[in-house]
């Protein structure tokens, strides 16, 4: 269930339960998902605020009160909350740094709230490139105070199309340097080392796109808190047939990398009742057997 | 639980204002995988057998409160939950016959943490097949 030798540092399995956005509220309750993490021995989730939180942003008490039941009960960490600063929330316009920093501020209080100390803080973006918007120093300089206060991380997802090595991940790394905080960070997404195509998208062409080869996340594991161990196909005999997982969680293990390794499912067939889940399970077999767990 | 199709069979039916029969409603769920606050939305279409209604003559019921679709834009701080169908009301005097209709509804929404030419793409995207069936009773 847990892993094997506990004084070793490495990589811990985990959830987002965005892998079942596809049967939620139809053929899944939210005790269904922690009972399904469960199973699969994942100590930690993820959760979308605004999807999984009832009443979001101002859940009540009783949901609250549910929350930590279900952790309890299935022995879950709560690890990463997703949220969002959805810069173009009002058509024609942009949110002021100041709106921007509300939101962070509001969510920052439920993840604490919720007993996170992980935020995937998904930005506004104004290109192709997914560039984020030209204020985001300024709004996460502001609720630096209030991460630190709240014991929580912010970290935007670094996610395909974009690459490890490029200026947006080193305006990051610059800002984290130069405001020297531990509240900012990354969330490495696995989807920027795909190799081979995905089996949904006929004909994906790799060769005009950009990837990242597995070694260019090693200077920046000490910024990263946590990873969306994405994927899209597990094969019956235990392969992700576009990630290499196996160079991945080796060199986690190599450098001592001990956050959690979400699993973001966002393959075929996530409206099956039980594909998603089939699916995570194969994925936590090569996860347990490359980080030699039993 | 709800329904796997977006458009919901319960809540399907005529509504009466001072003893007329002003048009009908339908509960549909967000096809998206989180909520939305309410200025993300854009205005709905919705076709009723071949008939397309849209403006004016929709509004949106979400968290027990009705809203035009203009108005919408300005509730940035009104949040539409994933697991709440929003009911549709469209005004059409005498409503719809007992019976089978086919609905579709078509409607987007902006998503920042995509390209900002996405937001007018989305439109195409969301409005998929957004269609069902229904009768009414």
């Amino acid at each position: 269930m847990s892993n094997s030798n506990p004084n070793i540092a490495k990589p811990k399995r985990g959830v987002s339960l965005y892998s079942y956005s596809g049967e939620y509220g139809v053929t899944m309750t939210m005790e269904d998902m922690f009972a399904d993490m469960h199973d699969m021995g994942a100590e930690g989730l993820e959760i979308l605020a605004n999807t999984h939180i009832d009443g979001y942003p101002e859940p009540t008490d009783a949901w609250v009160d549910n929350w930590f039941r279900l952790l309890d009960k299935y022995k879950i960490r709560p690890v990463e909350y997703g949220h969002w600063v959805d810069s173009r929330q009002y058509q024609g316009r942009e949110l002021t740094t100041k709106e921007s920093y509300d939101k962070l501020l509001r969510d920052i209080k439920i993840a604490n709230r919720l007993g996170f100390t992980v935020m995937r803080t998904k930005l506004g973006v104004i290109d192709d490139d997914l560039t984020p918007v030209t204020n985001w120093r300024e709004f996460i300089a502001m609720a630096l105070p209030d991460a630190e206060k709240y014991n929580v991380r912010m970290c935007p997802e670094i996610h395909s199309p974009t690459v490890l090595k490029s200026k947006m991940v080193d305006d990051y790394v610059e800002f984290i340097e130069k405001q020297k905080t531990k509240h900012f960070g990354i969330n490495i997404d696995f989807g920027v080392f795909q190799t081979n195509p995905m089996p949904m998208w006929e004909g994906q062409d790799l060769s005009t796109m950009k990837f990242s080869p597995v070694e260019d996340m090693v200077p920046l594991l000490p910024y990263t808190y946590a990873c969306h161990a994405k994927f899209v196909n597990m094969s019956d005999d235990f392969v992700e047939t576009t990630t290499p997982y196996d160079r991945i969680i080796e060199l986690m293990i190599k450098h001592g990398w001990d956050g959690y390794l979400l699993s973001e499912y966002e393959g075929r067939n996530k409206d099956v009742p039980g594909y998603s889940s089939g699916q995570l399970r194969r994925q936590h077999i090569l996860m347990k057997r490359l980080l030699g767990e039993e | 639980m709800l329904d796997k199709e977006y458009i919901q069979s319960r809540g399907f039916r005529n509504v009466v204002e001072d003893g007329k029969v002003i048009g009908f409603q339908f509960a549909f769920r967000s096809n998206y995988y989180r909520g939305v606050w309410l200025s993300q939305l854009r205005p709905a279409t919705v076709i009723v057998d071949g008939e397309t209604f849209s403006d004016e003559q929709v509004t949106w019921t979400i968290g027990g409160k009705t809203y035009s679709q203009a108005e919408l834009a300005k509730y940035g701080d009104v949040h539409w939950a994933l697991l709440e169908p929003a009911i549709l009301t469209v005004r059409k005097p005498g409503g719809l016959t007992q019976g089978f209709h086919d609905l579709e509804v078509k409607y987007a929404y902006s998503c920042s943490y995509f390209p900002p030419a996405m937001d007018e793409l989305m439109v195409a995207i969301s409005s998929g097949p957004l269609a069902r069936r229904l009768l009414l009773v």
